[in-house]
C-alpha cells in the first residue's frame, strides 16, 4: 500500500469512510512517515483550534444598528480610535478592525428629523391654543343668545281672526263683553295700513242680544 | 212755449227723475267704479251686515293640500247689539266680534278693504243664484288674466252676504263661507250704494253711552312714520306679498313679537315675528315641511298655518287664503339658516375684549 497522501486531512476531520478509515488506521501500524504526518497535521489543528476568534468592533455594530433603526437621533458614536486624522473630508474613516461601512450620509438628516419633531410640536400646541380661543370665543358668544320660543298660536289665531283688514278695532272677549264700538266709519281716505287689535281699548259692557228661535231654511242649492 | 206745456215739460222731467231714483236702488251704474260694477252691491251687503237683525248658521270650509276642513258656527246679529259668533265645538265659547272680521265671515268689509278689492281685482256682477232658498244675486272678482278670484251671494231682498268663496289660480274652491240656514226676523230697507265710496256710511245707533269712547283710540292709522318708527327698532318686513298682498297692519304693541297683516281685498294673511330661537321639541301636532332645504313647520286647520325660524326671529304666518298664494307669500318671507358661526365667533371675541378692557 502507497502512503496515505492527501487522505492524511481526511483522516484527521474524520471524512473518510469507515473502510478508507480502517484501511489507513491498518497502513499507520506499519508506516511511521504516514504516522508523523497525522500527528503534525493534528496537532496544527488543535492549535488552531485554541486561537481565539476576532471580537465584533464597535463601530461596525454601530454602524448596522443606525442603518436598520426607523428614525429618531442615535446615541454618539464610540469610537475606538477617536482620531482626528483618520478622517476624509470630514467622513471618517473605518478602522482597521470595523467591518461597518463609513457613515457617509448626509449630515443634516439626523438633525433635520429633530427640527421636524420640533415643528410637530410647535404646530401641536399652536392647535391647542387656537382650539381652546375659538371654542371659548364660540361659548362666549353664545352667551345671551336669543331665547327659545314657541308661537304663541292662540293669541295669535285671535288677532288673526278677529282684525278688521283696513277696518276699525276688533273686539273680541267673551260672551259677556260685546263690543264696544258696533260699527266704525270706514275710511274714505284709502290709508293702506289700519290698527291693530292690540290698540283695541277696554270693551264696552252691553247686555247680549238673547238669539230668538231660528227656523231652519233650505241649504244652499 | 206755452205755459200749459211747460208744465207738462217739468211733470215730465219729475217724473223721469223719481223713476231713475227709484230703480237706483237695484242697478245702480257706478261711473266712478269704472268696470268695479259690481262694487256697490258690496257695499250694499257691508251696510246690510251692520243694519239687519238676523241669526243662522254659517259653515266655513277651505280646502288645503291635505284635504278640507270645516267648521260650524251659530251666528246671531242685531244692529244695536253687534255680531256674537258661537263656534259649536264646546271647546270655545262664543264671543262679539266684528263683521268685517274673518270670525264675522267677512260680512261686513270695510270700505278699505272694498277699495284694495277693487284695485285688485275686477268686480261684476254675474247673474243671479239661490242660497238658503234665498233669491240672490251673484258678483264675481275677476283677476286681469279674467279668471275667478272670488265670488259672492248676495240676498236680494235685504242684501245680506250669504255665501263668499275664493279660488285659487286654477279655479278650484279653496275658501267658502255659507249660510246653511238664515233668519230675518225684520228684514229693513237698505239705502242703495251709490257709485263712490260713502262719505258716511250708515252708522249704527248706540243703544247706550259708551263709557270708553272713540276719542281714547288713535285717530290716525300707523302712516310711513310708523312703519318707519318700527323699522328703526329692529323689525324687518315688506309692505306688501306676492299675490297682490298689501300690508294693512303693522303694531308692536305686544312688545314681544311684531304683528304685521296683509290683505288682497279678499284673503288675510297674518304674519308674526318674534325674537328668538324656535323649540321644537315643544311643537306638537305640527309636522316638518321642506321648503328649498329650509324646514317650515306647518299644521292643517280652517285656516293655514305655518311656523319656522330665520336669523334669530320666528315668524308664524296664519292666512284665510288659497294654498298657492299662501306658499309665495311663504316662501317671500326671510328663510335664513342659522346664526352663522363666524357671528358668533365675532360676538364672543367682542365680549372678550369687554371684559378685558379696562376702559370700557
Amino acid at each position: 500500500m502507497s502512503h496515505l497522501g492527501e487522505r492524511v486531512s481526511a483522516l484527521v476531520d474524520g471524512e473518510l469512510g469507515h473502510v478508507e478509515r480502517e484501511r489507513a488506521l491498518a497502513h499507520l501500524t506499519f508506516c511511521a512517515d504516514c504516522r508523523s504526518e497525522v500527528e503534525a497535521e493534528r496537532a496544527l489543528k488543535n492549535r488552531l483550534r485554541a486561537l481565539d476568534g476576532p471580537a465584533m468592533p464597535a463601530d461596525l455594530t454601530m454602524s448596522l444598528l443606525r442603518m436598520s433603526e426607523p428614525g429618531g437621533p442615535l446615541p454618539p458614536r464610540v469610537r475606538p480610535f477617536p482620531d482626528a486624522s483618520r478622517s476624509f473630508g470630514g467622513v471618517p474613516l473605518p478602522g482597521m478592525h470595523s467591518g461597518g461601512p463609513p457613515d457617509n450620509r448626509p449630515r443634516g438628516r439626523a438633525q433635520s428629523r429633530g427640527g421636524r419633531a420640533r415643528r410637530a410640536g410647535y404646530v401641536a400646541v399652536g392647535l391647542t391654543s387656537a382650539a381652546v380661543a375659538f371654542g371659548t370665543m364660540f361659548v362666549v358668544g353664545g352667551l345671551g343668545a336669543t331665547p327659545a320660543v314657541v308661537p304663541q298660536m292662540e293669541k295669535f289665531a285671535n288677532q288673526h281672526k278677529t282684525t278688521a283688514p283696513y277696518g276699525q278695532l276688533n273686539v273680541f272677549g267673551s260672551a259677556s263683553t260685546p263690543p264696544a264700538v258696533p260699527y266704525e266709519p270706514a275710511r274714505g281716505d284709502g290709508a293702506p295700513y289700519a290698527r291693530s287689535a292690540h290698540d283695541t281699548p277696554t270693551p264696552t259692557p252691553r247686555p247680549a242680544t238673547p238669539a230668538p228661535g231660528t227656523p231652519s231654511t233650505p241649504p244652499l242649492r | 212755449m206755452s205755459r200749459s206745456s211747460l208744465g207738462v215739460l217739468v211733470a215730465a222731467v219729475v217724473l223721469l227723475s223719481l223713476a231713475v231714483s227709484a230703480r237706483a236702488g237695484t242697478v245702480p251704474p257706478p261711473d266712478q267704479e269704472g268696470d268695479d260694477t259690481g262694487l256697490h252691491l258690496l257695499r250694499e251687503a257691508a251696510a246690510a251686515a251692520r243694519l239687519q237683525d238676523y241669526t243662522g248658521t254659517r259653515f266655513v270650509t277651505s280646502w288645503g293640500i291635505s284635504g278640507a276642513s270645516s267648521t260650524l258656527f251659530d251666528v246671531r246679529h242685531t244692529a244695536a247689539g253687534g255680531l256674537f259668533v258661537d263656534d259649536v265645538s264646546p271647546r270655545e265659547p262664543g264671543r262679539w266680534v266684528d263683521p268685517g272680521s274673518l270670525a264675522g265671515g267677512m260680512a261686513s268689509p270695510p270700505e278699505g278693504m272694498l277699495r284694495t278689492l277693487a284695485g285688485n281685482y275686477r268686480v261684476v256682477p254675474a247673474g243671479g243664484g239661490v242660497v238658503c232658498g234665498r233669491d240672490s244675486l251673484i258678483v264675481e272678482a275677476l283677476r286681469p288674466d279674467g279668471t275667478r278670484a272670488a265670488r259672492f251671494w248676495i240676498d236680494e231682498l235685504s242684501r245680506l252676504l250669504l255665501r263668499r268663496e275664493i279660488l285659487d289660480g286654477a279655479g278650484r274652491v279653496a275658501y267658502a263661507d255659507t249660510f246653511l240656514d238664515l233668519t230675518l226676523p225684520d228684514p229693513r230697507p237698505v239705502p242703495p250704494a251709490t257709485g263712490s265710496a260713502p262719505a258716511e256710511p250708515p252708522r249704527v245707533p248706540s243703544p247706550s253711552p259708551s263709557p270708553s269712547p272713540p276719542q281714547s283710540l288713535p285717530q290716525s292709522p300707523p302712516g310711513p312714520e310708523e312703519l318707519d318708527r318700527l323699522r328703526a327698532r329692529g323689525w324687518e318686513f315688506s309692505g306688501s306679498l306676492p299675490g297682490r298682498l298689501r300690508l294693512f297692519s303693522a303694531s308692536d304693541a305686544a312688545r314681544d313679537y311684531l304683528y304685521l297683516g296683509y290683505s288682497d281685498g279678499l284673503s288675510v294673511v297674518s304674519v308674526f315675528i318674534q325674537p328668538g330661537d324656535l323649540d321644537e321639541t315643544r311643537l306638537r301636532g305640527w309636522h316638518a315641511q321642506s321648503l328649498d332645504g329650509h324646514t317650515i313647520w306647518i299644521r292643517d286647520s280652517v285656516e293655514r298655518e305655518a311656523i319656522w325660524a330665520s336669523g334669530g326671529h320666528v315668524y308664524t304666518v296664519l292666512a284665510d287664503a288659497p294654498a298657492d298664494m299662501v306658499d309665495a307669500a311663504i316662501a317671500a318671507l326671510p328663510h335664513e339658516g342659522e346664526p352663522g358661526l363666524w357671528l358668533r365667533m365675532g360676538k364672543g371675541a367682542a365680549r372678550l375684549l369687554s371684559w378685558i378692557n379696562p376702559f370700557e
